[in-house]
């Protein structure tokens, strides 16, 4: 049997048993057992592990396996096929929804009604499967299929909590905003078929222009949309903290590199776009990283933060496809695979430590109760296990060597500097600024991650939520613990893995510089030891307080405090309006009664550009009511009428 | 000396006195607004003899000699001597731009105009640092203009005029052919000169505001009688 | 035959900058104790205040974690590891590891001081998060301006590797000459204060809460771990002044190995690194620590400076 066929049956028997664990809760609905829910989600995570190993060989080998699973047509195939971009995608998806799986086994039990619990486990593995099959479909059809399934699926989980109105809103916007998205791309695909005459995937390079630059800035935005780019990011912020905490790290985690997905296809494959392309990718990533990271540091609710943060590494991303087009129109070949490459791997890393921190947070927020980290702090005493693993998340999204985050960030770094002498003046000049914002972008996220894990984690409880928590079950300590331990190994092991896989780069090898700093390390350990001895134990005593002899939590720094030079520093972004009302016993305003003060930021994009357009829209859609509101079934029949008389005069006129 | 890197020294000179005409721009202190002129005026002086040793020409020598004992040493020297006349030494107050955003807007305004003379450049046959040199010398003078109108003191407006002139001197050295233009220059600064003693008559410690109520009362007197 | 030189490489380069580094320290402190006038400590008195702290009794706050009892070790590990990628005296072939890429470089410094602002927080005292929160601020606004510097040094040289940069300089006659290499000189040496919180950044002698950013993490540390930090602080100082100096006048810089010219080189390292230490020391006697809130203006000031730098080379090409 050739490895073909091999990594084929892995994948179909992979598929299978996720099915079967989608369907199992769905037979046994309102069944409370948890069996039925452990055995389903046993079922999925033997998937994903079948899966994993069907796609590492093609990743490896570089192999092409294409298989057709339904014919409804001829255009209309659910055709599949799995090359390296697709396997890469597979695994990132299989492996951070191994994780969540085993979260989940003890994560889901908190919720109140079985119906809940069965439908999140059967709706999880629909997701997943979704997720999959979107990234091997080679028909469009499929892919929207596809696509619509997982959007639909995603809001399902995403309104889980349903009794809360925050939840309904982030839900009703959520769905909104990726029914729009399929919108943009039912355009973008249509021009392609227009142009190609088929409904698979086929290189368009070199056909006629306009049409080609509308196909790339329809699906542009239409996975822009999907993966959360500035301006079209808003339903991020929302979606996120009113989901489960494992749907979160899977929305985040792997959803969003689906549209990221849609993008690298479309600029690898498909079509490749001009410079102005190019450009317009990397100022849109620019200015994702920068507003994502400004608008986290102001966040105290961790997964709020989190979301915000999801929306900087995408724009990271999109600078690495943006150097990529740059270079390829340039025809830079070493530069643009170095730029692509950093890419692909920071969506990898990204989605491994996105998912690791999330599951951290819900943790946190299961044991305390709260998301406001203003009213945690003192958990690393109470629960060491998930602090450790926060921390290595935490480090790694600051990209610091040698974690994963820093190779990724390295080598488009790499991309920017030594694109000095190549390119024309202007274009370095704004390579250069992207570089200087991109290095603003990475410096505030590590400030940001000082933050939450300071004030979460470190110092004494602020409060009961915190003082009262307790470390979470196993299950929940391990989903978390592997995407942890992939940090550490595709950090310090990834110059290896580059060179394996057939790419020559220009990447330190932390793998031994690492070996040389446990050395340096033991080393420095047994040189204090032996020169440090002293009579004197170690003693432990109180904080130093200039003198106050009891510290109580209320002297500790807040988040609030934490970040407050960095907000006075970026006041021009912020915009915040101070609304104060008070109201006076006199006359002469001394005597205080009571008062009302408020601070609000701006929302530029709420306020300018989603609520117009929605004022538009729903404007229309009264008017338009006011023609449907007529109860008459003759009315109905007078539309349809001229309706289909004009569609038979406009056909037979034009074709 | 036949290798000397013109270009390079040159263009470090540029930046130089491109950031002289930053700290002007953003400094708070008024001691420092003369300091930085003189220094930026030395910076233009040594640019001129540079063009005087690549070139060999004698009106440039003549005119980096002028304007050091102009520039550099008169009219620091006057200013200074004004200066302990008056009352303030900072000037805080800034309009329409922060110290941060008219960086940000110099950066642009630079390689703006970097980019729009694009056009003239070939028709007059410009080689790069002359270019360099004709382009910095507009985006001197507009930089001038900025600290006209971002900042509140007269004695800041004067100085910030003062660098307008420093950029049409510099843009005129890369231009083309000198002498009619030195000429002008020298009476543009006479004129100056003059400007300074006469707002100097109504106290020059002021703002704009202030010093129209201190002529308020003088324009009534004018009304009344005429 | 090259890892062998490698490995000689490594262990000098690291006793060579954990021996010379408390020097400096002192050095710069007695330039200030002349500049007011008064005679100051003596020069080798960092090497007896480092030795008398690893004797002392450690005191861990009772609200502190583990993170405050690793982090001393992870701080000095990681700016050993620092000053593998900045040779010092001898420049080795690039032995494949990657070692000297600027970035890795300028990540192993922030990894530091992650660390240290985590720590700052441990405590749970005021002064620790004030520390934190300020420094996190100015190396946030600040790292722009470095990325800046960098590009345009690995713009000039055509290379982002520290080795090569290294021996670019030393292949190069006259290299301080060199208009732009100077001006990018200005700003490694305005680079230098800043991370070294030096004035106008903040003021290393005071231990006022209100004005002290770097101290401020450092103040719950005691006895070996405090040894540490000051250590993991004085080597920091030495890397970057040996980036500065080795760009600009790299004369006693060697390529092959000999044992006279490492000597020589060792020497004459020392020196350059002495007069540079005086030239910060009187610096900081000359210039008042400015306000935190006036620093962003500062650093917009060298970005400019940087910026146009690069700028004008880019124009010029």
């Amino acid at each position: 049997m050739s490895l073909d066929t091999v990594s084929l049956n892995l994948f179909i028997a992979g598929m299978v048993f996720l099915l079967s664990a989608a369907v199992l809760p769905l037979l046994f609905l309102r069944n409370g057992k948890r069996m039925l829910r452990y055995s389903s989600l046993i079922s999925a995570f033997i998937s994903c592990l079948l899966v994993v190993c069907a796609s590492l060989p093609v990743v490896v080998y570089n192999l092409k396996i294409r298989f057709v699973i339904y014919t409804i047509t001829y255009f209309f195939s659910i055709t599949c096929m799995i090359d390296r971009l697709s396997a890469f995608f597979i695994i990132l998806i299989a492996v951070v929804s191994l994780s969540v799986i085993i979260y989940s086994f003890s994560y889901i039990e908190h919720m109140i009604e079985n119906i809940k619990k069965n439908m999140i486990v059967c709706l999880i593995c629909f997701f997943i499967v979704s997720m999959i099959m979107v990234v091997i479909s080679l028909n469009m059809f499929a892919f929207l299929f596809f696509w619509e399934i997982m959007s639909i699926t995603s809001f399902f989980l995403v309104m889980s909590e349903y009794e809360k109105a925050e939840t309904k809103k982030a839900g009703l916007f959520y769905f909104i905003m990726t029914q729009l998205s399929t919108l943009f791309l039912i355009f973008g695909f249509m021009a392609i078929a227009n142009i190609s005459g088929s409904y698979n995937f086929e290189n368009l390079d070199g056909v006629s222009s306009i049409a080609v630059n509308f196909i790339f800035v329809s699906l542009f935005i239409g996975f822009g949309i999907k993966a959360g780019i500035v301006p079209f990011h808003k339903w991020l912020p929302y979606a996120h903290p009113a989901s489960p905490s494992n749907v979160s790290a899977l929305m985040s985690g792997v959803m969003i590199k689906v549209a990221v997905y849609g993008i690298v296809r479309y600029v690898v494959d498909i079509a490749q776009p001009p410079l102005w392309g190019g450009i317009f990718i990397l100022i849109m990533g620019t200015i994702s990283a920068l507003l994502g990271v400004i608008y986290a540091l102001k966040e105290h609710d961790i997964k709020r933060l989190l979301a915000y943060h999801s929306i900087e590494n995408i724009g990271i991303i999109l600078l690495g496809v943006g150097l990529f087009v740059i270079f390829t129109n340039y025809n830079l070949t070493a530069l643009a695979t170095l730029s692509i490459l950093g890419a692909l791997f920071h969506t990898i890393n990204h989605a491994i430590f996105k998912s690791l921190l999330f599951m951290a947070a819900g943790s946190v927020v299961q044991a305390t109760g709260t998301r406001n980290i203003e009213e945690m702090g003192g958990l690393v005493k109470r629960m060491p296990f998930t602090s450790s693993l926060f921390l290595v998340g935490a480090v790694s999204i600051s990209a610091l060597p040698p974690f994963n985050g820093f190779v990724s960030e390295l080598m488009i770094f790499l991309g920017f500097f030594q694109s000095g002498a190549l390119l024309s003046p202007i274009l370095e000049i704004l390579m250069f600024t992207c570089l200087s914002l991109f290095a603003l972008t990475s410096s505030l996220a590590a400030a940001c991650f000082v933050k939450a894990f300071g004030i979460t984690f470190l110092a004494m409880p602020r409060s009961d939520h915190s003082k009262n928590a307790v470390e979470v079950k196993m299950p929940m300590l391990i989903g978390p613990a592997i995407p942890a331990v992939l940090c550490v190994v595709l950090g310090v092991f990834s110059s290896r893995i580059f060179t394996f896989l057939g790419f020559d780069l220009p990447i330190p090898d932390l793998l031994v510089i690492s070996s040389i700093a446990i050395i340096s390390a033991i080393a420095v350990i047994i040189i204090v030891k032996i020169s440090g001895r002293t009579k004197y134990p170690v003693r432990i005593d109180e904080t130093w307080g200039c003198g106050i002899l009891s510290q109580n939590p209320k002297m500790e720094y807040t988040a609030s405090g934490f970040s407050e030079p960095i907000m006075d520093i970026f006041k021009p972004v912020y915009r915040t309006h101070t609304h104060i009302e008070k109201e006076y016993s006199d006359k002469h305003n001394t005597l205080f009664q009571k008062g009302f003060a408020e601070i609000r930021l701006f929302e530029i994009f709420e306020e300018y550009l989603y609520m117009p357009i929605a004022r538009f829209v729903m404007k229309i859609s009264a008017d338009l009511a006011k023609i449907q509101n007529v109860i008459e079934p003759d009315s109905y029949i007078l539309y349809t009428f001229v309706t289909f008389l004009l569609l038979l005069i406009i056909g037979g006129w034009f074709i | 000396m036949i290798n000397f890197p013109y270009e390079g020294i040159l263009s470090a000179l540029f930046v130089l006195v491109l950031v002289t005409a930053a700290f002007i721009l953003t400094r708070r202190n008024i001691l420092s607004l003369f300091t930085n002129y003189a220094m930026q005026s030395l910076f233009i002086a040594i640019i001129a003899l540079i063009l005087f040793l690549k070139e060999n020409s004698v009106t440039l020598l003549v005119l980096s000699i002028l304007t050091f004992a102009t520039r550099v040493l008169i009219i620091p020297y006057v200013i200074k001597k004004i200066q302990k006349l008056m009352r303030i030494r900072r000037d805080v107050s800034f309009h329409y731009l922060t110290p941060i955003s008219s960086l940000i807007v110099s950066i642009v305004l630079i390689i703006s105009i970097y980019y729009s003379f694009y056009k003239f450049a070939a028709n007059l046959s410009l080689a790069g640092v002359s270019y360099l040199g004709s382009t910095l010398g507009i985006s001197l003078t507009f930089i001038g203009m900025l600290v006209i109108f971002s900042r509140k003191k007269a004695i800041t407006k004067i100085v910030g005029y003062l660098v307008m002139e420093n950029g049409v001197l510099l843009f005129s050295l890369f231009f083309s052919e000198l002498p009619l233009i030195v000429e002008i220059l020298i009476i543009l600064d006479l004129i100056m000169l003059i400007l300074i003693a006469a707002i100097l008559a109504f106290g020059i410690d002021s703002t704009l505001e202030e010093f129209h109520q201190k002529i308020n009362p003088l324009q009534k007197w004018v009304k009344e009688k005429f | 035959m090259n890892d062998s030189t490698f490995v000689f490489y490594i262990i000098f380069n690291l006793f060579f900058a954990v021996i010379i580094s408390p020097f400096f320290m002192s050095l710069i402190k007695k330039v200030k104790a002349y500049c007011q006038g008064r005679k100051g400590p003596q020069l080798f008195q960092t090497y007896y205040n480092l030795m008398k702290l690893m004797k002392k009794e450690v005191v861990y706050s009772s609200t502190s974690s583990n993170i405050m009892r690793i982090t001393p070790y992870i701080n000095i590990v990681v700016i050993l590891l620092s000053s593998i990628c900045v040779p010092l005296v001898f420049i080795p072939q690039s032995s494949g590891s990657g070692f000297g890429n600027i970035i890795l470089f300028l990540y192993l410094l922030a990894l530091a001081k992650f660390f240290m602002a985590l720590s700052g927080l441990d405590a749970g005292s005021t002064f620790g998060s004030m520390g934190s929160s300020r420094e996190m601020t100015i190396s946030a606004v600040f790292e722009p301006v470095i990325i800046i510097v960098f590009a345009a040094l690995a713009f000039v040289m055509n290379t982002a590797d520290i080795y090569r940069m290294f021996t670019n300089s030393v292949n190069s006659s006259m290299p301080f000459l060199n208009p732009i290499k100077f001006l990018n000189s200005i700003s490694l040496f305005i680079i230098l204060i800043v991370e070294t919180s030096r004035c106008p950044v903040d003021n290393p002698e005071t231990h006022l809460e209100l004005t002290m950013i770097h101290e401020a993490m450092l103040l719950e540390n005691t006895g070996k771990n405090l040894a540490l930090m000051e250590l993991s602080h004085a080597i920091k100082q030495t890397l970057l002044m040996a980036l500065l100096i080795n760009l600009i006048i790299p004369y006693g810089l060697i390529t092959t190995l000999t044992f006279t010219g490492v000597i020589l080189g060792a020497f004459s390292f020392f020196v350059k690194a002495s007069i540079v230490s005086v030239i910060v020391g009187v610096l900081e006697s000359s210039i008042a620590k400015s306000r935190l809130f006036r620093l962003p203006i500062l650093f917009m000031m060298v970005f400019f400076f940087s910026f146009l730098t690069i700028l004008f080379e880019v124009f010029l090409k």
